[in-house]
């Protein structure tokens, strides 16, 4: 257990120290202090900070090494007219954190009367147990030996594979903390590591195709180095025989990536703060109703095993559990943070950040049949030769520019993706394409899915069947 | 009252570091580092959003930091932290020299001569945060601009607008003599809506940007953005979605430029020579594009949102030709880059902030005027897009490109025909530069924001209208 929750009662010191760690009992007591001086009566603080190191690798030789030691604090200051001002800071010194409570103090004078938030009520609620392991940092030379193997590994895995331009193995320690004037105390601590392997490859005659692969673990010695290595292999070599596809409307399997970065893009939909703000394709009566296939269930759980370094606890001490989303295909939850969720008279979710006007987001997704559904067509298998007839299936594999092609408050998508046309049980990688369409579209066009939900860095999910998408070949 | 609280004087950014930063650049040197750097800022940052009829976000932020960085060969190590301390830079500086397997010593003798006197670019921009707006009239010229689109603007179901003032000061110190200062001030500012009628929707935004303009938002033409967010809005409202194929293109002007920044511009960063990602590796004095593009890369224009007086290596900025009528020229290069790859560095030495090891960046990037009229150049085409704003874009590993048109029409029979939406260009930079056979002579910058390896920087991307002979265009 990494995460703790306490009571109000600390001692005195004078501040805290940012290579040591957050020292909550004393940053409580030099708010305290400050906040008397400036009569100021309500305030809460979010502080974060790390330790990171990270290498990475270009043809055997170390490309850059990177280390970085960081603090952030971010005060909010209720006026006495009861208005909300915010300030954010990396100096956590006792000068820095006056000069971040004073402008908070006269920010609020702008504060939105129409809309201010408050404590979460569930800011000192018990918070989840986590599986969560503080697993040791280890010396930056020993990743880099860990980088540079692995990347030797992947180069000979096909000749067609020169370089692997884009690669990292990184590891971070991590505190964050939530403390507000009524006694609320949230603090957890995490380890976790990451690797990443983006191979080019290219063969006489051929563009260059490329393709990678991403790993999570709590720390570098758990990660899954031969298998991102393999799977970045094997993604990598699949997209080298590739063909045009010719432009028309094709049924669309969805990798659980791929599926996830889309539902990503276009949270909004599920996002209550959206909803308030105009922006979401939902209005402030759609829960219950019909927003997807009868047989779609659609979860956020931040607490998935899955879903390495879960937060604890969101940005305003409200305790991370799992909100069913779509259930059934009917809308039945949005995400709220503590203002959004008094304005819907329900309770806050777990999916604030910290500000004057509050950002709600989510999480972790986890996407499925509705138990007791039917589950939409059964047996879906794209490599089965039956299933991949006439002008075939595509199979997206990954999206890109997600930023400049989605318009979620439209609900519209043009997206770049790599992929295969799959005719016959025979996959050939597209040469280059993009999907278009619309969300709504998407969701109640689902035929089914394929296969086991998988484990995702954004997810659990498994492969998803979409009917009559549009695709764009550059043929 | 001022924008926000003013920046704490924790840590004076100016030639009394002298020999605190000699001490540290000394130890590096007699560790065995070939040469050692220091990047120190301070930041102030403001942010202000106002939504309809209120403003709903004051967002205040300031901060201090170093990074450290040593290099041994083409061997590098970087080392970011918050703590300025004299203690906190040495552990900073320690790390990093342990990347490179190499230790702090005793040894007094070093090799490293002293720094020279401060070049200060930033003396005569000590007024510039005094003379912002403050934030009263900041607000009030937000809620401004959000009446004026209500005035304006039809079906608007949201109205936005947000203000952006980010301070920076910069000191950098490295072991072969450099030893500057300098005073950033970038504002940017824009409008938004969100058209709803029925099922039919739109969403049109506009930013604007400087650099060094105290009086950017006091200057703003508000009436002007908003009548042109307003007119798109209420014209893409109705759009059909565009179909889907390969076809020529006409890009507007200002913003369209971004088609050169992704699709070419990534690709002359010695950033991507060392990865290997470049078509282009090979092709210094070859043709790459169309004879009539010649394409600039340049820190210097007055107030544009990608100048600077210095890079972020201490180096004072270039007028870069990148392409010279069709013709490659230059890459641009940073410290790095020339060590790694030969390409003379040319100012380019950009990072967002001290959490970066600087990498070679665009700045204000353009494909020069040509001799043709815009119209000219849509009567030319039988049938295409006339794209006359654009989104965002990016470039991928392999050179393929991709950004989406907010607002767009159909060409047909040389003219412009009805407005279209959903469009998303896709292509490859070695196929797509060959194919800009026209460019006309109303060249313009815009402000935009750049993401790639040292973080998110401020750039102008621009051009004048530019004809596509073909490329593909993703729709349904």
């Amino acid at each position: 257990m990494t995460a703790t929750t306490a009571s109000a009662n600390t001692p005195t010191t004078t501040g805290t120290t940012p290579a040591a760690g957050l020292e909550a009992p004393a940053l409580r007591d030099a708010l305290e202090q400050l906040a008397r001086r400036h009569g100021i009566g309500q305030w809460d603080l979010g502080a974060s900070c790390s330790t990171d190191t990270s290498v990475q690798v270009d043809r055997g030789e170390p490309k850059q090494m990177k280390g970085a030691q960081r603090s952030a604090v971010t005060v909010r200051v209720w006026n006495d007219a009861g208005l909300v001002g915010v300030t954010s800071t990396s100096d956590l010194s006792p000068a820095g954190l006056e000069t971040a409570l004073v402008g908070a103090h006269a920010a609020s004078a702008f504060g939105n009367a129409d809309d201010t938030p408050a404590f979460s009520p569930l800011s000192t609620a018990p918070l989840p147990e986590l599986e969560q392991p503080l697993r040791p940092s280890r010396p930056i030379l020993q990743l880099l030996d860990t980088l540079q193997d692995a990347e030797r590994e992947l180069l000979e895995r096909h000749g067609a594979i020169g370089t692997v331009p884009y690669n990292g193995l990184a590891q971070r320690r991590s505190e964050r903390l939530y403390l507000n004037s009524a006694g609320a105390c949230r603090h957890q601590r995490l380890s976790t590591a990451s690797l990443y392997l983006f191979a080019r490859a290219e063969e006489t005659g051929r563009k260059p195709r490329s393709a990678g692969a991403v790993r999570l673990a709590y720390g570098v010695d758990e990660l899954d180095v031969a298998g991102c290595i393999a799977e970045a292999a094997e993604r990598t070599i699949s997209h080298l025989d590739y063909g045009p596809i010719d432009t028309g409307r094709y049924t669309c399997v969805f990798t659980p990536e791929a599926f996830l970065d889309l539902i990503g893009a276009f949270s909004s939909l599920f996002n209550a703060r959206a909803v308030l703000d105009g922006v979401s394709l939902s209005g402030r009566n759609a829960i219950g109703q019909p927003l997807a296939v009868p047989f779609l269930s659609l979860h956020d759980n931040g607490l998935h095993p899955g879903n390495i370094g879960a937060p604890a606890f969101d940005g305003e001490g409200t305790p991370t559990h799992r909100l069913s989303l779509v259930e059934g295909g009917v809308l039945r939850h949005f995400l709220h943070s503590e203002a959004t969720a008094r304005a819907f008279g329900v309770e806050p979710t777990g999916h604030a950040g910290m500000g004057a006007k509050v950002s709600v987001s989510p999480e972790w997704f986890e996407v499925g049949p509705t138990p007791g559904s039917d589950g939409g067509q059964q047996g879906l298998d794209h490599r089965s030769p039956g299933q991949s007839d006439g002008a075939g299936l595509v199979v997206i594999d990954s999206l890109s520019a997600l930023h400049a092609g989605v318009k979620a408050s439209q609900g519209s998508f043009s997206l770049p993706f790599d992929g295969w046309l799959v005719r016959g049980g025979e996959a050939r990688s597209i040469e280059a394409a993009t999907v278009a369409g619309d969300i709504r579209q998407v969701l109640n066009a689902i035929i089914g899915f394929e296969g086991e939900a998988e484990i995702t860095p954004d997810g659990l999910c498994p492969h998803v069947w979409v009917e009559e998408l549009s695709i764009t070949g550059d043929a | 009252m001022v924008v926000s609280a003013p920046p704490p004087r924790l840590l004076h950014l100016d030639g009394s570091l002298k020999p605190r930063l000699e001490a540290l650049l000394a130890a590096g040197h007699a560790a065995g580092a070939d040469l050692v750097e220091v990047f120190l800022e301070r930041t102030d940052h403001i942010g202000v959003l106002a939504e309809q009829d209120g403003i709903t976000s004051v967002s205040p932020a300031f901060g201090t930091g170093a990074g450290l960085r040593v290099f041994r060969g083409l061997r590098d190590g970087f080392v970011s932290t918050n703590d300025l301390s004299e203690a906190g830079l040495m552990a900073a500086l320690e790390q990093a020299l342990g990347m490179l397997g190499l230790e702090l010593t005793a040894t007094a003798a070093s090799g490293f001569d002293g720094l020279p006197a401060l070049r200060d670019h930033g003396s005569s921009k000590a007024d510039w945060l005094e003379h912002c707006p403050e934030l009263v009239e900041a607000t009030g010229r937000l809620l401004e601009g959000t009446r004026r689109l209500e005035q304006l603007g039809r079906h608007l179901q949201v109205r936005r607008g947000s203000y952006a003032r980010d301070w920076q000061e910069v000191l950098v110190a490295a072991s072969d003599g450099t030893f500057a200062r300098d005073v950033r001030l970038h504002q940017s500012l824009g409008l938004s809506v969100l058209a709803a009628d029925g099922e039919h929707r739109s969403s049109i935004g506009r930013r604007y940007g400087s650099s060094g303009r105290p009086d950017q938002l006091r200057q703003w033409d508000v009436d002007a953005s908003a009548r042109e967010v307003c007119e798109s809005a209420g014209t893409m409202l109705y759009a059909d979605y565009v179909e889907a194929g390969q076809m020529p293109a006409v890009l507007a002007n200002r913003f369209g430029g971004v088609i050169f920044h992704e699709a070419c511009g990534h690709l002359l960063e010695t950033t991507q020579l060392e990865r290997g990602t470049t078509p282009f590796a090979d092709k210094v004095g070859e043709p790459i594009a169309h004879p009539a593009v010649t394409a600039i890369d340049e820190g210097l224009s007055d107030g544009a949102f990608g100048s600077l007086s210095m890079d972020d290596e201490g180096m004072e900025p270039q007028r870069t030709v990148l392409i010279e009528n069709g013709v490659l020229r230059r890459f641009l290069s940073d410290r790095a880059g020339e060590l790694r790859t030969g390409h003379a560095r040319t100012g380019s030495g950009r990072r967002q902030s001290h959490n970066f090891a600087a990498a070679s960046r665009m700045r204000n990037t353009f494909i020069a005027a040509g001799p043709h009229s815009p119209e000219e150049l849509i009567a030319s085409v039988d049938k295409g897009l006339y794209c006359k704003s654009m989104g965002g874009g990016s470039v991928g590993p392999t050179g393929q490109f991709n950004f989406s048109v907010e607002e767009g029409y159909l060409i047909e029979n040389g003219q412009l025909s009805k407005p279209v939406k959903g469009a998303t260009l896709i292509g490859e930079a070695k196929e797509v530069m060959p194919r800009i056979s026209m460019c006309a002579n109303d060249l313009e910058l815009a402000a935009g924001f750049c993401g790639s390896v040292s973080g998110s920087i401020n750039v102008t991307v621009g051009q004048p209208h530019i004809k596509v002979d073909a490329i593909t265009v993703g729709g349904r």
